[in-house]
C-alpha cells in the first residue's frame, strides 16, 4: 500500500521525461500527459480510500528509517488534496489540449507538457512530504515550473508579471530556508513528526517566533493580506490554463503548508490571535479590491485573495469543527477557482479580452458560457445549495461554537465578504452578460465560427462544463465530504496518528 | 501597457519556433576543429591547445567522480558539473558551432534521458512493492580490479549526471550561444550586409 504514496511524485516526473523526448510528436505527447495524470488520479483515489478511516500512510524512501531518511506521508487531508488537485490538473490539461488542437493558443505545447507534469510532481510532493526540507523541495519544484509556465506565450505584460512573481516567490523561499535552518538549530531534525515531539520542550516565545516566521513564509505564497499585492498583478496576466492552475492550486498548497505547520509543529494557540486578525484583513481587503477592478480576471484574483481569509479564519479557531470547515473550503475553493478562470479563458476566446469596459451581452453570444459562469460564481459567493454555502456555513458554525469577540468579528467579516463577493459577481454579470452584444463582439464570434477551430473550442467548452459539474458534485457529495473532513480534522488536531505512522511503525 | 490590459491568447498564426536552433544538425566533431571562431574576443592559440589537451581528461575525471561517488566525495551531481565544464571550455574556445558539434545529443534530449534514468531507477522498486529509491547491490570479482561493488543507485546517479550536463548545456545554449547568434545577426543587420533573415535566431532551444 505504501507503494501508492510515491506514485503521484515519480510517475509525473517520468511522464515529464517522456514528453520531453516526444517534443516532435505532439499527439504522443498529449496522450502521455493525459495517461500520466489519469494514473495520478487513480493512485490518489486509492490513497483517499486507504485513509478514509483516519489512518496515516507513511513510506520511507530507500528504506532509511524515519528521522534521517526522506519520508512520504499521507494523512486524510493530504490524500484528499492530492486527489482533488490531480483531478483539476487533468481537466485543465484536457482543456489545454483542446485549445492546442484547435490552434487557439500561442503557448508552446512541447514546453508546456513536460513542465506541467513537473508542476504536478511538485504539487503532490508538497502535499505528501514528511519533512520540512522536502516540503521546501516540493515548493521549489512547483515554483520553478511555475516561473516557466507564467511566461508561456510571452508578451511584455507577462514578462513583467513574471518578474514580480519570481522575485516575491524567491524572497519567500529564502525565508523558508532560514526557517528550516532555525528549526534544525533548535531541534536537530527536519522530520516534521520528530520536530513535533521535540519542539514541545522549546521555550514558548521561541516557538511563537518560529510559528510566525513560517506563517509569513507560507502567507506570502498564499497571498494573505498584507502580503497579497503580487497575486493580482501576476496571475491574471498568464494564459488561461496557467492562471487557472495557479489560482486553483498554488495558493492552496501554501494554505495546506500553513495548516500542516501550524497544527503539527507549533502549539496551536501560539499565534492564533494574529491569524484571526490577518484572516479578517484578508477577507475584507481582498474583496474591496475585487469591487473596483475592470478586468474579469483581476476581479477573480482579488476574490481569490479574499477567500484565502476564510481558510485562515477556520484554522485560527483551532477546533475540530473549524479545521473540518477549512478542509471542505479547500476542496470547494480549488474547484471553483479553476472553473472561473477556465470560463474567463473561454470569454477571452469569444471576445478577445476580458475587460468589463468592452463586453456586453455575453448571454446572447454564448448561453453556455453564461451558465458556466453563473453556477461557480454563485458558489463562490456562498449561495445555497452550492458548495461555497456548505463550506461557509461549516466555518461560521465552528466560529459560533468557539466564541469570543474576535471570532464574532471574523464571522461578521466573513458574512460581509460573502455579500460583497455577490456584489462583485453581479457587477460582472450586469456589465458583461446583460444587454445587447457590442458590434465587434458579434464580429469576433463570427470570425471564430468561420475559422476551422470549432472542434477544439467545443472540447474546451465541454471541459469547462466538466469542471462546473465537478463543482456540483462537491456540493452533492457534501455529506461524505463533511464526514471525511471531520476525520481529517481530528487527525490534524491530534497529530498522534501522524507521529505514530512516521516514527512508530518504522517498517518501510 | 497597463497590467490589466490582458492580451488575448487566441490568434492561431501557425506553430511558433518548433525548429531547432541553428547548428544542432551539424555533423559531430570529436575534436575541437582547427578553424574556430571563439565565443569571446580574438582566437587564442594557448586556449585552443589547452582545451584540446584538457577536455578528454576532464571528461574522464567526471566519470571517475560519478563511479567513486557512492561512498567517497563525488557522485552524479559533481560529475555532471565537471563534465559540463568540458563542454563549456569547448564553447569558450571554439564558439557556438563547436558547442553544437561536440555534443552527442541535444541538451533537451540529455535532460530527458537523464530524468528517465533517474526517475525510472527511483520508481522501479515500487513495482516489487519496495519503497521508492530502494537500492540493490551486486558484488563480483573482476580479473584486474578485484572485488567490485555495483549498486543500482549508480544508474540513478548516472541519470543525475545527465540531467546536470543537459541543464548546464541548455543554459549555455540559451544564454550564450543563442544570444551570440542574435548579436551577430544584429551586427550584420546594422552593417547592412543583409536584410533581417527572419526566424534564424528563434526556436525552442531551452
Amino acid at each position: 500500500m505504501n507503494v501508492l504514496l510515491a506514485v503521484p511524485l515519480v510517475v509525473p516526473l517520468i511522464g515529464a521525461a517522456v514528453t520531453l523526448l516526444l517534443r516532435a510528436a505532439p499527439r504522443a505527447q498529449r496522450i502521455t500527459s493525459t495517461l500520466t495524470l489519469a494514473g495520478v488520479v487513480a493512485a490518489a483515489a486509492l490513497l483517499v480510500a486507504r485513509t478514509a478511516d483516519g489512518d496515516v500512510v507513511a513510506s520511507q524512501a530507500g528504506g532509511w528509517a524515519a528521522p534521517l531518511g526522506i519520508t512520504l506521508v499521507a494523512d486524510p487531508l493530504a490524500a484528499l488534496l492530492v486527489l482533488v488537485s490531480s483531478v483539476v490538473l487533468l481537466i485543465v490539461l484536457l482543456y489545454a489540449i483542446g485549445q492546442d488542437v484547435g490552434g487557439l493558443s500561442r503557448a508552446m505545447p512541447q514546453v508546456f507538457h513536460p513542465i506541467y507534469l513537473v508542476l504536478t510532481a511538485g504539487v503532490c510532493l508538497s502535499f505528501i512530504a514528511g519533512d520540512l526540507f522536502n516540503l521546501f523541495v516540493g515548493f521549489e519544484i512547483m515554483l520553478t515550473a511555475s516561473y516557466t509556465l507564467i511566461t508561456q506565450a510571452p508578451t511584455r505584460a507577462r514578462v513583467r508579471a513574471s518578474m514580480i512573481y519570481t522575485v516575491v516567490s524567491l524572497t519567500s523561499s529564502i525565508l523558508f530556508l532560514t526557517g528550516i535552518a532555525l528549526v534544525y538549530a533548535l531541534t536537530g531534525t527536519v522530520n516534521m513528526a520528530d520536530i513535533a515531539e521535540k519542539l514541545g520542550a522549546a521555550p514558548p516565545e521561541l516557538r511563537a517566533v518560529l510559528a510566525l516566521l513560517f506563517f509569513v513564509v507560507f502567507g506570502i505564497k498564499a497571498a494573505i493580506v498584507p502580503m497579497h499585492f503580487w497575486l493580482p498583478d501576476s496571475y491574471p496576466v498568464a494564459i488561461t490554463r496557467i492562471s487557472a492552475i495557479f489560482a486553483a492550486l498554488l495558493t492552496k498548497v501554501a494554505v495546506y503548508a500553513i495548516i500542516r505547520t501550524q497544527t503539527l509543529l507549533f502549539a496551536r494557540d501560539d499565534i492564533s490571535a494574529v491569524m484571526l486578525w490577518v484572516a479578517i484583513a484578508t477577507m475584507v481587503v481582498g474583496i474591496l479590491g475585487a469591487l473596483v477592478q475592470d478586468d474579469v480576471n483581476r476581479v477573480m484574483s482579488f476574490a481569490l485573495v479574499s477567500h484565502i481569509g476564510f481558510m485562515i479564519f477556520g484554522l485560527a479557531l483551532n477546533t475540530v469543527a473549524g479545521l473540518a470547515g477549512v478542509v471542505v473550503y479547500l476542496v470547494h475553493h480549488i474547484v471553483v477557482q479553476a472553473t472561473l478562470f477556465l470560463v474567463n479563458g473561454l470569454m477571452r476566446q469569444y471576445v478577445g479580452h476580458t475587460s468589463l469596459r468592452a463586453i456586453r451581452g455575453l448571454t446572447t453570444v454564448s448561453p453556455a458560457l453564461a451558465l458556466f459562469f453563473f453556477l461557480p460564481a454563485l458558489s463562490l459567493a456562498g449561495l445555497p445549495p452550492m458548495s461555497g454555502f456548505i463550506a461557509k456555513v461549516a466555518l461560521f458554525e465552528a466560529g459560533l461554537a468557539a466564541g469570543g469577540w474576535l471570532v464574532y468579528t471574523g464571522i461578521a467579516a466573513g458574512v460581509l465578504t460573502s455579500l460583497l463577493t455577490m456584489m462583485a459577481i453581479f457587477r460582472i454579470w450586469t456589465r458583461a452578460f446583460w444587454g445587447t452584444p457590442l458590434p465587434d463582439m458579434v464580429e469576433a464570434k463570427a470570425q471564430l465560427r468561420r475559422g476551422a477551430n470549432l472542434g477544439g473550442l467545443r472540447f474546451m467548452t465541454a471541459m469547462t462544463g466538466v469542471m462546473v459539474g465537478l463543482g456540483l458534485v462537491v456540493a452533492a457529495a457534501a455529506g461524505p465530504l463533511a464526514e471525511f473532513s471531520f476525520v481529517a480534522a481530528r487527525d490534524l488536531l491530534d497529530g498522534g496518528a501522524y507521529v505514530q505512522a512516521v516514527l512508530g511503525g518504522g517498517a518501510p | 501597457m497597463p497590467v490589466n490590459g490582458s492580451r488575448p491568447d487566441t490568434p492561431a498564426d501557425g506553430p511558433t519556433g518548433t525548429g531547432p536552433p541553428e547548428g544542432w544538425e551539424a555533423p559531430r566533431e570529436r575534436w575541437l576543429s582547427t578553424v574556430v571562431r571563439p565565443a569571446f574576443g580574438p582566437r587564442s592559440v594557448l586556449l585552443e591547445v589547452v582545451a584540446r589537451l584538457l577536455i578528454p581528461a576532464i571528461l574522464t575525471f567526471s566519470v571517475f567522480l560519478l563511479v567513486s561517488g557512492h561512498d567517497r566525495p563525488g557522485g552524479g551531481f559533481a560529475g555532471g558539473l565537471v563534465a559540463s565544464m568540458a563542454y563549456v571550455l569547448r564553447y569558450v574556445a571554439g564558439g557556438r558551432h563547436e558547442l553544437a558539434a561536440g555534443l552527442p545529443l541535444r541538451p533537451n534530449t540529455l535532460l530527458a534521458v537523464g530524468m528517465l534514468l533517474a526517475c525510472g531507477t527511483a520508481g522501479a522498486p515500487l513495482l516489487v512493492g519496495a519503497p521508492v529509491l530502494d537500492a540493490v547491490q551486486y558484488k563480483f570479482t573482476l580479473p584486474v580490479f578485484g572485488e567490485v561493488k555495483l549498486l543500482s543507485a549508480l544508474i540513478f546517479e548516472t541519470g543525475v549526471f545527465l540531467i546536470v550536463v543537459g541543464l548546464v548545456l541548455s543554459v549555455v545554449a540559451a544564454l550564450g550561444a543563442r544570444m551570440e547568434a542574435e548579436e551577430q545577426e544584429a551586427r550584420e543587420e546594422r552593417a547592412g550586409r543583409r536584410p533581417r533573415g527572419g526566424a534564424t535566431a528563434g526556436g525552442g532551444g531551452a
